[in-house]
């Protein structure tokens, strides 16, 4: 029965009588509906008889409300705090969760400070689908690698990182150590995690590996609030490795020892004293008597130590109608667990938006930091000091410190048998590597309001950063004498980063019709300048930085112990970007949504030839759940369909790459240095970005009133046209001395990651006790489609291949088939039959098998295949939320699974030259009633079957699964509260990496490759273990209140 | 609404013209487009090429590729190191047991090529060129003597090699590019050098020394013809050198190797390798490096490490010099006393002795070319071609009385080679005098491989020497980017 049209306006608010907009305001059991504008009011025209409306909004708590005749109504929407966030932060523009059409992933900055760390992205780990998280370092600070869908690139020069954008500025890694480490995880208000072509396109050139978009707290009108967030506790190293003690390390020094001398000189014999063996075989004095040592020292108790953490932070935000803000001030410093290690940041926020007039709106967001950090030289050989390296190799008979208090080490090595050790905590003490950082990020926005409709933003903005460090290597610290020269290097660092971007908005809802259009121009400059410099040559320790010595340039950075990374004295970077964009979303009657983005990129990192990319993409949306044919039902609350297809580009490809170089290569004439020059790189005007053309197909569901919400995205990434380094044939002639694989730089290959990403939130318990489950889980793989051949290997650090077919950065080697229980065994040991030698004529019993992969009846450099895979099958996180009343508890685990690690610490050798892990002393092959595990062959030094190739007997599953935090939290009544004269207050405790249920034999099995002090990235190289820093478990405890 | 935007972007980023804003030049380093066009800059461009002699792939900074293919390969030396994962390749050389994937071969292919490709920048362009003449005209005969000693090298390690007399910059051209044969290698060989020994300076001034003059390029010539076994062109191109008598042997044996015998004095080295320590990455190792590995004793005489081991003289090597040859205290070490003042019966090589530095900071020359052995070779080519004479006999007999302390000039009945002496014994007779005049030089397995001695020597030795080891393996590197490359028999 038809009515007498009747109109009726109204306001939506939240439950703090704030404006919602978007709210959607359905008569029920029609199509008929609206949405609430920017000030939450609404208005309609009503047929039906006895209306009643249905308002839904994302983020809230979905209600009706009967008309009962009224012409202007009030409704106050209750939040729901389990359904994600309302708006979405996407490129250049927010856009609301239901009209998405791309795959993005939103963390709150709740969730972020749920992990006590110094840095957002370790706090990222486990919380998005598709999103993997490596801490390559457990140092303070240390690196992560951070990987959206998949390594995209094989290019080892080439960053597989995503974009971060910074309250709308688009940064780029430089400074110290991790960079993200400059941003106060505290000051976070949300993370937006740019996944698919859709969301990533209007980025252009610097999409393809995905975009992390970080937007600080801001302030809110009518809402003053000062606040304290405290916290502050200790850690200790997650894991020891079992190591041998002086006893067993002298017995298994004697064994390999004795077999090694046995295999080199036919006539030995076991008995035949140091006097009559070559050096290598001689058993240092200190070891003669094994019975006489005991247990010995504990190398890891020496460096590792319970180490403190804590954060400070005080905020306030607040502002009426006209001026917002929101500023903070915060401390954090956290102890390594290594010795005098550390990490300190000071880190302020000022942001401030301001209505300038009724139709300008200004702002500015100002990040300023002050980051301290003092560095050792942590993975890498003990022989350049590496102190993780230098523990565990050193043998345990060695005190710490000798009874005269000098310390203890094998330097200079009392015989020439023995291994030369430096101390670990002698290092520790005396290394000296301060670093710090200064940057202030700023970004300023006008925005006009040239119609309602229309607006016009432009932002000016900087990232300045000024960072300097310094290596001090003193005399007491020769790895080969008693002392040595001295080496110092100093850097300072400074680079500019500006943008100018200029945007036009227009957003306009005709009717059933809504569209919302954003076009720009931006453009980027980004200077960098170091200047780097060694210095040897001291003759005392008077003078500890570079101008106590001889200063020999930057050329020379590499000799002085974790400095490296610095082939000049003074380099000078510069690139621009400049770009014009454009998307356009069109959703018809709420239910079909449409987005079309385009960018075009042009920089000065490509060749002359090829200056400018196209960056489209396309994608469609279906809200099925707002069919009618979906209104009876009430299992399914939510429903959507998405569909994209896009390019995005690749552009990490370092300046001047299309650029014909030339170095220094100098030489002595006349004995005296001279200059000399000579081409380090082959001009390519065609270079151009990477593409990626990616598909994505995604799925939003919520069923039983958002009790089970699940997001399913599948896609196909494929990179094409990559920005491949690729091997040149040595006629070239390309490189300075030294250069063992002479590279150049073109576009060509491609490499498809497709994968499924599965995120699951389940409110299990809605009652008085609540519980939640936060899940999510990524299936990604990774496959070379295409290099410059078929038959080409890329090879990573000689322990990984890509290869076509197979994922980048396989592990490639010997095939370890078991353990030779026999010389005959091992005599036997033959492919053909007509074979006149052995495959390995030199193995013996307890040697170990490889595979002879051609089958040519020799075991040699041609049998090496891949063995391994260091990408994992699934990685998930799996995080529980439980709240009784006041109480609270998370529990976040996340794992890897289905990966390979290879481990090529000495721990594991066989040689008994440096200290080893117990596991190998339990399961190395003795005899054949003693086989051990089949893994590890016998103790033998020198021997000439050469037990130590590069093979899978080092090669480990890293599975794993870790118990990321713990954190209780008691919130303070707010009567309570408020009787002490506080608005809120929440009291917490938190166990962080608490355990790993892992069978991997090294510290952690999230390691990376682990070159540089840092931790490195090489995605050719993955997961390659040479003693990085260990991760730490923490135990803290803290408070926050608010005013 | 366009021109809002750039006013913004010329206010905040200097902004004039897409073009202009999206051009960055380096301004840290040179570029191959604003490069080569003084004499400066060719004269950089050559030091450049002179710095390959630094690369590992040759004579690196005392451990490189032409120290174990020219040495630890033969009888004369081996590598006083543990049998480790590390030293793989190294014992590989000494065994004779080569492998495609040795880093060595990989190290010598792509050193000599950089070489080559350095002097090839300076050919290709010198001619667009102006500037002084003789400047042009020397640094033309630099760029060609070098070149010709790079692919002389490369011939006589692999063979047939590739062929490329210009700068190459497509990334690609090499990986199609066959090897040309060993007679089209030495004919670019020749001409470079008939070009450089015409062109270059007869003398070098002490401001200039480690550049080649026309006497190293008349030396290098001599090699070259004497290696293809044209052993007229060989006596007659060395005996230029030997009557020009612009070069001498030193009276005293050990002074050749002297960091303090100064460039003007010492008329014997033709073209060495230049090395000087103090930290400036130019330091040499051929002495440091060359200790007993791991070994410390104040018998050494220098600070901040321990030496490796390379090239430890073999028994047969030391048995091999005659009493009294003075070559033999002045080269070898046959012990050294240990720290706690044990005598430990480690031999190694002391030619390039020199005491107080750092580790690998050493300021001894390596020689490539020295007169010593152009007298050698001058002997060697007229023995072959015709049998011994007088001059020959002379030549051989100054490095005899040398090596006996006595006075180089003067006949000696003792120790002189009779005027009888025939062309076989003659023959066997250089073979030792090369190798104890010249032991590690790395010129051990070139001599072996010349004379076609190398199987029957090693296998003297005990080594599975095989006819096919007088080349080594093309690297895998290469074979494996270009499938036209082909692999030499035997690998």
């Amino acid at each position: 029965m038809a009515q007498t049209p009747q109109t009726i306006s109204g306001r939506v608010v939240d439950d703090k009588n704030q404006p919602l907009p978007g709210v959607t305001v359905l008569v029920k059991s029609t199509t008929n509906g609206t949405s609430t504008g920017v000030d939450g009011t609404f208005s309609l025209t009503i047929t039906t008889e006895n209306p009643v409306l249905a308002l839904s909004y994302i983020g809230y708590k979905s209600q009706e409300v009967p008309v009962n005749g009224r012409s202007q109504i009030e409704v106050t929407l209750a939040g729901d705090q389990q359904a994600l966030k309302e708006v979405v932060v996407v490129g250049y523009g927010t856009q609301q969760k239901k009209d998405l059409t791309g795959a993005i992933a939103t963390v709150s900055g709740q969730d972020v400070t749920k992990v006590p760390v110094s840095g957002f992205d370790q706090a990222l780990q486990g919380q998005v689908a598709g999103l993997q998280i490596s801490s390559s370092s457990g140092a303070p600070g240390g690196n992560t690698n951070i990987l959206i869908r998949g390594v995209g690139s094989a290019s080892s020069g080439t960053s597989n990182e995503p974009l971060f954008v910074i309250d709308g500025f688009p940064v780029s890694g430089s400074g110290v150590g991790n960079p993200l480490n400059t941003i106060n995880p505290n000051d976070i208000e949300s993370i937006d995690v740019l996944k698919d072509a859709s969301a990533t396109a209007i980025y252009g050139s610097r999409g393809s590996n995905g975009v992390i978009i970080v937007t600080t707290k801001r302030g809110k009108a009518n809402k003053s609030q000062v606040g304290l967030d405290v916290y502050a506790g200790y850690q200790e190293v997650a894991k020891r490795i079992d190591m041998m003690n002086a006893q067993e390390f002298a017995l298994f020094t004697i064994d390999a020892r004795n077999n090694g001398y046995l295999d080199n000189v036919p006539t030995g014999k076991i008995t035949d004293p140091n006097s009559v063996r070559p050096t290598n075989f001689r058993i240092p004095t200190a070891l003669l008597d094994p019975a006489s040592l005991g247990e010995g020292t504990d190398w890891q108790d020496a460096i590792f130590r319970k180490a403190r953490i804590q954060s400070y932070q005080v905020s306030a935000s607040g502002g009426s109608d006209n001026v917002r803000y929101s500023v903070s001030a915060g401390y954090f410093d956290q102890e390594g667990i290594i010795l005098n290690t550390g990490l300190k940041r000071y880190s302020f926020r000022a942001n401030v938006d301001a209505k300038a007039s009724k139709r300008l709106n200004v702002g500015i967001s100002l990040l300023p930091s002050y980051t301290t950090q003092t560095d050792l030289p942590y993975s890498g050989h003990y022989g350049s000091l590496g102190i993780i390296q230098s523990a565990l190799a050193q043998p345990p008979n060695v005190p710490v410190y000798n009874p005269d208090g000098s310390y203890g080490t094998t330097v200079p090595t009392p015989e020439p048998q023995a291994v030369s050790v430096q101390n670990a905590v002698k290092i520790a003490n005396e290394y000296k590597s301060p670093s710090s950082q200064f940057r202030l990020l700023g970004n300023t926005y006008a925005e006009y309001a040239i119609l309602s409709d229309l607006k016009f933003r432009a932002t000016i903005g900087a990232d300045l950063n000024y960072s300097r460090n310094e290596v001090w290597n003193p005399s007491t610290l020769s790895t080969a004498a008693a002392t040595g020269p001295a080496s110092a290097f100093a850097r300072r660092f400074e680079s500019i980063n500006l943008l100018n971007e200029n945007t036009l908005t227009y957003q306009r809802t005709f009717g059933r019709h809504a569209i919302n259009f954003v076009g720009g121009f931006t453009a980027q400059r980004e200077t960098s300048d170091v200047i780097a410099i060694t210095a040897n040559g001291f003759t005392d320790d008077l003078v500890p930085n570079i101008n106590g010595g001889i200063i020999t340039g930057g050329v020379n950075g590499g000799t002085v112990p974790g400095a490296t990374g610095f082939t000049q004295p003074n380099s000078i970077q510069e690139y621009t970007i400049l770009s014009i964009l454009a998307r356009a979303n069109y959703v018809f009657n709420e239910k079909y949504l449409l987005t079309a983005t385009v960018r075009r990129d042009g920089s000065s990192r490509f060749g002359e030839d090829n200056l400018w990319g196209t960056f489209p993409s396309a994608s469609v949306g279906w809200r099925v759940s707002d069919e009618a044919f979906m209104k009876s039902q009430r299992v399914v609350n939510d429903l959507k369909l998405r569909a994209s297809y896009g390019l995005t580009g690749n552009n990490n490809i370092g300046n001047y790459r299309a650029i014909g170089q030339l170095g220094g290569s100098n030489y002595i004439l006349g004995d005296a240095l001279a200059l000399g020059q000579v081409r380090t790189s082959i001009a390519n005007s065609k270079l151009g970005w990477e593409t990626t053309k990616q598909l994505d197909l995604g799925l939003d569901l919520s069923l039983f009133d958002s009790r089970i919400s699940l997001t399913a995205d599948v896609y196909d990434r494929r990179n094409t046209n990559m920005l491949l380094t690729v091997q040149v044939a040595g006629v070239t002639g390309i490189g300075p001395n030294g250069i063992t694989n002479p590279t150049a730089l073109v576009n060509l290959g491609e490499v498809q990651n497709k994968g499924l990403e599965l995120a699951l939130t389940t409110r299990n318990l809605v009652g008085d006790f609540k519980w939640t489950t936060n899940s999510n889980i990524t299936f990604n793989r990774n496959e070379v489609l295409a290099l410059q051949s078929d038959r080409d290997q890329i090879f990573g650090a000689n322990t990984n291949v890509t290869q076509v077919g197979q994922p980048i950065g396989m592990f490639f080697g010997r095939r370890q088939l078991g353990i030779f229980q026999s010389d005959d065994e091992a005599r036997a040991y033959r492919t053909l039959p007509t074979q006149a030698a052995p495959n390995q004529p030199a193995a013996r019993a307890g040697d170990v098998k490889w595979k002879d992969v051609n089958n040519d009846g020799v075991v040699n450099d041609n049998d090496r295949e891949i063995i391994g895979n260091p990408n994992p099958k699934y990685f998930f996180g799996f995080n529980n939320s439980f709240a009784y009343k006041a109480f609270s508890l998370d529990v976040l685990t996340n794992g890897m699974v289905g990966f390979d690690i290879y481990n090529s610490s000495f721990f594991l050798n066989n040689s008994g030259v440096q200290n080893g892990a117990k596991y190998v002393y339990d399961n190395r092959w003795i005899s054949p009633s003693q086989p051990g595990d089949g893994r590890f062959g016998r103790s033998i030094r020198g021997g000439v079957n050469n037990n130590g190739q590069y093979s899978s007997q080092y090669l480990f599953d890293g599975s794993y699964l870790r118990i990321r935090t713990v954190t209780l939290a008691y919130t303070v009544p707010r009567e309570v509260a408020q009787r002490i004269g506080l608005q809120g207050a929440r009291i917490f405790a938190t166990g962080a990496n608490l355990y790993t249920f892992t069978k991997y034999i090294g510290y952690d099995p999230e390691v990376s490759n682990g070159s540089g002090s840092q931790g490195g990235d090489n995605q050719l190289a993955p997961r390659t273990d040479f003693g990085t820093y260990p991760i730490s478990r923490s135990y803290t405890a803290g408070v926050s209140v608010s005013f | 609404m366009k021109k809002t935007f750039l006013g913004l972007a010329v206010l905040t980023l200097g902004l004039s013209s897409c073009k202009d804003f999206l051009t960055v030049v380096p301004k840290t380093e040179r570029t191959t487009a604003n490069f080569y066009n003084t004499a400066a800059d060719f004269n950089t461009a050559l030091v450049g090429a002179y710095s390959t002699f630094k690369h590992a792939g040759l004579y690196g900074s005392g451990a490189g590729s032409l120290i174990w293919l020219g040495e630890v390969s033969t009888d004369n030396t081996d590598y006083g190191f543990p049998r480790t994962g590390s030293s793989v390749n190294q014992f590989q050389i000494e065994d004779l047991t080569y492998q495609v994937g040795n880093d060595l071969f990989r190290d010598a292919w792509l050193g000599h090529y950089q070489g080559i490709s350095r002097t090839n920048a300076v050919l290709d362009r010198l001619p667009a060129v102006s500037f002084d003449d003789a400047l042009k005209s020397q640094y033309e005969g630099e760029a060609r003597f070098l070149r010709a000693m790079f692919y002389f090298n490369l011939v006589r390690l692999f063979g047939p090699v590739q062929l490329s007399t210009t700068e190459i910059n497509d990334p690609f051209a090499g990986n199609t590019l066959g090897r040309a044969p060993v007679n089209e290698v030495y004919t670019l060989i020749e001409n470079d050098l008939i070009v450089a020994e015409n062109i270059l300076p007869t003398t070098i001034t002490a401001a200039n020394a480690g550049r080649a003059s026309k006497w190293a390029a008349k030396a290098l010539l001599g090699k070259v013809y004497l290696t293809q076994k044209k052993y007229g062109l060989a006596a007659d191109k060395l005996k230029e050198i030997i009557d020009a008598n612009v070069n001498s042997l030193m009276p005293n044996y050990a002074d050749v190797f002297l960091s303090t015998t100064t460039f003007a004095n010492n008329r014997e080295v033709m073209l060495a390798a230049q090395y000087k320590g103090g930290q400036i990455s130019q330091g040499g190792g051929f002495y440091t490096q060359w200790t007993p590995f791991s070994a410390l004793s104040p018998d050494f005489g220098f600070t901040n490490g321990a030496g490796d081991g390379v090239n430890r003289p073999t028994p047969n090597l030391i048995a091999a010099y005659p009493a009294g040859d003075v070559r033999k205290t002045v080269s070898i070490a046959l012990s050294y006393t240990s720290t706690t003042g044990t005598t430990v019966n480690e031999p190694y090589p002391t030619k390039f002795l020199q005491k107080g530095i750092i580790r690998g900071e050493s300021d001894v020359e390596f020689p490539i070319l020295r007169y010593a052995d152009v007298l050698l070779m001058y002997a060697e080519a007229v023995n072959e071609q015709s049998g011994p004479n007088a001059a020959a006999l002379d030549a051989v007999n100054r490095i005899i009385r040398r090596s006996r302390n006595l006075p180089v000039n003067t006949p000696n009945a003792t120790v002189d080679l009779a005027a009888s002496t025939s062309t076989a014994t003659l023959r066997t007779r250089l073979e030792l005098e090369r190798r104890l005049e010249l032991a590690f030089e790395s010129q051990r397995w070139f001599d072996l491989v010349r004379t076609d001695r190398f199987v029957d020597v090693m296998k003297a030795q005990g080594k599975a020497a095989q006819p096919f080891h007088v080349l080594y393996p093309i690297p895998q590197r290469e074979t494996t980017l270009n499938p036209n490359l082909g692999q030499n028999t035997g690998y």
